[in-house]
This record gives C-alpha cells, sequence and structure tokens, in this order.
C-alpha cells in the first residue's frame, strides 16, 4: 500500500537525517577513541553503493509527481512562467538523468549491509522500489481526487528536501557525486511542498495501491469460530471467478445458513451486530427465492460452491463451549460485508450482461390448440426484464453494503510531521544543555 | 428432454419450491431449498421453470404431489439413484418441518 511503502521510506529517512558525522559512521576517522577501520577506497566504494540507494529514491520521487499531476507541454513555455510542479519534476529528471551512479541491482536491495548507515539506505531504496507499483494500482492522476494529489505531490516534495539536505551532510565522502544543482533541486522541492501543503491534506491515499492478493488459506480446518472465519475467508477469494447460475444459488444458500446461525450465537454477545446478521438472513431468503428460475452456463463457480457447503456445514455444526469473544463477530461481520459486496458485483455483471437469464413461461398463439392459446412453453429472458424485476431492486437496497468514507490510518499524519521535523533538525551544538530532564 | 418429462419436472419443482415457501421451520425450508438445487443439478440446465400460480399451501397435499412428481422422473430416463436420493432430501426435508 502507499501509505505503508511512503511510511517506511519516510522512517528511514528520518533515521538518516538524524545522524552526522558521516565518515565515522562509514569507518573513517572520528574521535581519538575510536579507530579508523575503511580505506578511503572503501569509503568511496560505500559512497558510490549510497548514489546507487538514493537515485531509486529520487526515481520514485519522479513517479509520484508524475502520478499526481498530469505531464504539461513545456515546449514554448520558459520555466519562470510554470506551476512549481513542473519545475520540480523537470529538475529531478535532471538530477537523475546526471547522476553516473547505475542502478541498483536486486542483489543489493535484498542484501543486508554492513554498515548501519547503508543498512538504512538500503531499505529506503527497498521502500522506493516497492512503492513504484502503488503507482500502477490506484494511486494514479485518474484515481485520485485533488486533495490526495496534493498528498502524494507533498509528499514526493518533502522526500526531495531531505535528499538534499543528506546530500550536503555527505560532501565529505570520497569521490561522492553531489546532486545536479543541488540548490535549484532543493529550491523547487521547497516551493512544491509549501504550495501544495496549503490545503487540508487527504491522508486516505495512504490505503490505496497495492496490495498482495488474498490467497487460500490451505490451513487444516480450525475447530470452532475460527473454521467458520476460514471459511468465509475462502469463500471470498474463490469467489474471484464468476460463478455459474447454480454455483450462486448454492452460495447463496450458504450465506443465508450461516448468518442465521451466527445470528443466534451472536445475540447474548452482540445484540446490534446479531440484529444486523438477522437482517441479513432475511435478504438471502428473498434472493434465494427470486433466483429459482435464474439460469447460466457461463462461469466457474465449482470451487466456490465448495467451499460454501463446507462452511454451512460446519456452521450448522458449531458447539460454542464457551463464551464468544466480540473480536472474531467483528471479523466475521466484515467478511459478510465483503462477501455481499461481492455477490452484488455478480448478480449485476450476470444480469447486465446476460450472463445469467431468466426462464420463464410464456403462453403463445397458435391455431391449432383450444383457445388458440399454446401453453407451456418456456423461454429465456434478461433478468431486468418485465417478468423479473424484484431480483436488482434487493441486490441495489439490501444486499450491497452502504460504502463507508474511507478513513486515513491513525499514525499517518504523525509520521510526516515527524519527517518535516527530521528535516528542518539541526544538531545540538557542543556543550549546549538538552531541554530534557537529566540525571 | 420431452414435453412430458418436462412438465413432470416442472411440477416437481413448482412443488418443492412451494414446501420451501410454507415450511414452518428455516431448516426446512433449508432442506427444501437443497431439494430444488438437487432438482437442478441433476438436469443441469435443461429445466423448465417454476409455475407459481397452481399448488395449494396445505403441506401434506404438496408433499404427495411432489413426491410422486419426483418418483415420476425415473420414467422419463432419469437415473434411479439420483431419484431416490432426492426422494430422500424430500423426507429429511419433512421431518424438520413436522411440529
Amino acid at each position: 500500500m502507499y501509505g505503508e511503502n511512503t511510511g517506511q521510506l519516510r522512517a528511514e529517512l528520518t533515521t538518516l537525517l538524524r545522524q552526522h558525522r558521516i565518515q565515522q559512521r562509514l569507518g573513517g576517522k572520528g574521535i581519538h577513541t575510536v579507530p579508523e577501520t575503511t580505506t578511503i577506497a572503501e569509503r568511496e566504494e560505500l559512497g558510490h553503493q549510497i548514489s546507487r540507494f538514493r537515485r531509486t529514491v529520487l526515481v520514485w520521487c519522479l513517479q509520484a509527481v508524475n502520478a499526481s499531476s498530469p505531464t504539461a507541454d513545456l515546449e514554448g513555455t520558459s520555466l519562470r512562467t510554470c506551476q512549481p510542479v513542473e519545475e520540480l519534476r523537470y529538475r529531478l529528471a535532471t538530477a537523475i538523468e546526471a547522476s553516473s551512479a547505475g542502478t541498483t541491482s536486486l542483489d543489493e536491495l535484498t542484501a543486508s549491509q554492513g554498515f548501519p548507515i547503508v543498512e538504512t539506505w538500503r531499505l529506503a531504496a527497498k521502500a522506493a522500489a516497492l512503492g513504484e507499483h502503488d503507482f500502477g494500482a490506484g494511486v494514479g492522476y485518474v484515481q485520485l481526487n485533488d486533495d490526495q494529489c496534493l498528498t502524494v505531490l507533498k509528499d514526493a516534495a518533502e522526500v526531495v528536501r531531505a535528499l538534499v539536505a543528506l546530500d550536503r551532510r555527505y560532501e565529505g565522502i570520497p569521490d561522492w557525486e553531489r546532486l545536479n544543482e543541488q540548490g535549484r533541486l532543493g529550491r523547487a522541492a521547497e516551493v512544491c511542498a509549501a504550495s501544495s501543503g496549503y490545503g487540508e491534506p487527504n491522508y486516505t491515499v495512504d490505503l490505496r495501491g497495492w496490495r498482495p492478493p488474498p490467497k487460500l488459506t490451505r490451513d487444516p480446518v480450525l475447530p470452532g469460530l475460527d473454521g467458520i472465519l476460514q471459511g468465509e475467508h475462502n469463500l471470498l477469494v474463490t469467489l474471484m471467478n464468476f460463478p455459474n447460475a447454480h454455483s450462486m444459488r448454492v452460495v447463496l444458500e450458504s450465506q443465508l445458513i450461516v448468518s442465521r446461525e451466527m445470528a443466534s450465537h451472536a445475540r447474548d454477545v452482540d445484540p446490534e451486530l446479531a440484529e444486523k446478521w438477522q437482517q441479513r438472513t432475511d435478504t438471502y431468503t428473498l434472493l434465494i427465492q427470486e433466483t429459482r428460475d435464474v439460469r447460466g452456463l457461463l462461469g466457474n463457480g465449482g470451487a466456490a460452491a465448495g467451499q460454501a457447503a463446507m462452511v454451512a456445514a460446519r456452521t450448522q455444526s458449531l458447539d460454542l463451549d464457551h463464551p464468544i469473544d466480540g473480536t472474531p463477530l467483528r471479523q466475521l461481520d466484515r467478511l459478510f460485508t465483503q462477501i455481499d459486496s461481492r455477490l452484488a458485483e455478480v448478480i449485476e455483471r450476470g444480469t447486465s450482461q446476460n450472463l445469467y437469464l431468466l426462464r420463464v413461461k410464456l403462453p403463445r398463439l397458435s391455431h391449432k390448440s383450444e383457445g388458440l392459446i399454446r401453453p407451456a412453453r418456456t423461454r429465456y429472458t434478461p433478468i431486468d426484464s418485465r417478468a423479473q424485476n424484484a431480483l436488482i431492486p434487493i441486490v441495489r437496497s439490501r444486499l450491497r453494503p452502504q460504502p463507508e468514507p474511507p478513513r486515513a490510518p491513525k499514525d499517518a499524519g504523525q509520521s510526516r510531521s515527524a519527517f518535516e521535523a527530521a528535516i528542518t533538525h539541526r544538531p545540538t551544538p557542543r556543550g549546549a544543555t538538552p531541554d530534557v530532564p537529566s540525571l | 428432454m420431452l414435453l412430458a418429462h418436462a412438465l413432470t419436472l416442472a411440477e416437481a419443482r413448482s412443488y418443492v419450491a412451494a414446501l420451501a415457501d410454507v415450511a414452518r421451520t428455516f431448516d426446512a425450508s433449508v432442506e427444501y431449498e437443497r431439494v430444488l438445487l438437487q432438482l437442478d443439478f441433476i438436469h443441469g440446465d435443461d429445466t423448465p421453470a417454476l409455475d407459481t400460480a397452481g399448488p395449494t399451501d396445505d403441506r401434506e397435499t404438496l408433499y404427495s404431489v411432489a413426491s410422486s412428481a419426483i418418483e415420476e422422473l425415473h420414467d422419463h430416463g432419469v437415473d434411479g439413484l439420483q431419484v431416490e436420493l432426492v426422494l430422500d432430501m424430500l423426507e429429511v426435508a419433512r421431518d424438520k418441518d413436522l411440529p
């Protein structure tokens, strides 16, 4: 996720920003009690390695800027008249192009390093490399609203500011390559961070981005309520494949049973949840009645039907010999919500694309039968036709969960404010009294 | 599927669906729905629509006509073992529906 990767990146850069005496941290000369452990050539090589890690972070910054604002056509436009974001984009591209450090290899990114400072750079580069996945998975200009775009832009600008600050501090490393036009890059980042930070930040962008696809839990069946949770999770995973109509009905029936049984178990622990699940039972009862004549051969729902049957059987044989805790019930409620949402999608798609059809009996005129009516001729019709108009309203009004506004993670603001504090952080002068209590 | 087979299956489905609707207990209703799913599973996509206009509300009558319609499916080429299994499921559902 974007929040996870950028949080990691900020945390590592914060650690680096709070470190001074860089030569000493690379095994160079320091105070007289600490001997020199690395040669100049070795420190040169460590500096090159840090440059490669830094380049990976710079590339992430450029991608973040591109994701948060569309590329403008700069032809015929001078930088002085451009928006701050355009200048930052240009400076970043120039800095990456001018860097002689090569790209970081996968071995370098995954192997832990001996020096803690290099290891911190590696973790920052790793977070940046992982963060590149987010821009193709929901963190893009099209998917984000304006506030979210500005938040991404500000995040990138703050990271650039941190890189510039570190670049100044690392100049003592032998053969250190400074960032191209370091001062202009830093100013562009400052202006961009300031201009994008006027509005209210929208940290819900942290919830977007790439996340690993859910997988089946193939562990042995857990006893009690955990087994129900396991079964519902597996059902949700298998429902990712579009089920045929028969499998869909088996799933509906299983959810009817699970809802009702769990509502009775939860009545003493959480009456509100029990009432909600009772309503879910009523919804599934209606859905089963309305889908009795629904047919459709397309789809692959064998696995979902199998999981559904298992979880229904587990629920019916559930014998709780100890009081239920509220936590698994809330987890089960979240799974119910996800399954309802997925089933609503399935039925809507099956209906709109005519993957699910309705069998109806249509009388037709015939001159060979009495009264010119020949009854009992079955025809397929679309589900949203005049013959069946109850299913879709039930799905939309009762099955589909009400969308909840996303809530930003609790530590999203704290992570960013700590990072900003680290950028402007200055070391305590020698002999100064720390402003914290001491012995 | 011949017309006679289709009519018999339509009757069986309609009566079982009616039984599910008028069942006294939740468990019985679920079991009747399972009978319906099993009938659909046996016939694949080749099942006629329900005819909900006709059936009565009397459970005993519905059970009798549903049972005889399912038995009659054997005469239309449905595997005898499958028919017996469905009849057994219907009986289980009925047991759960008894007061």
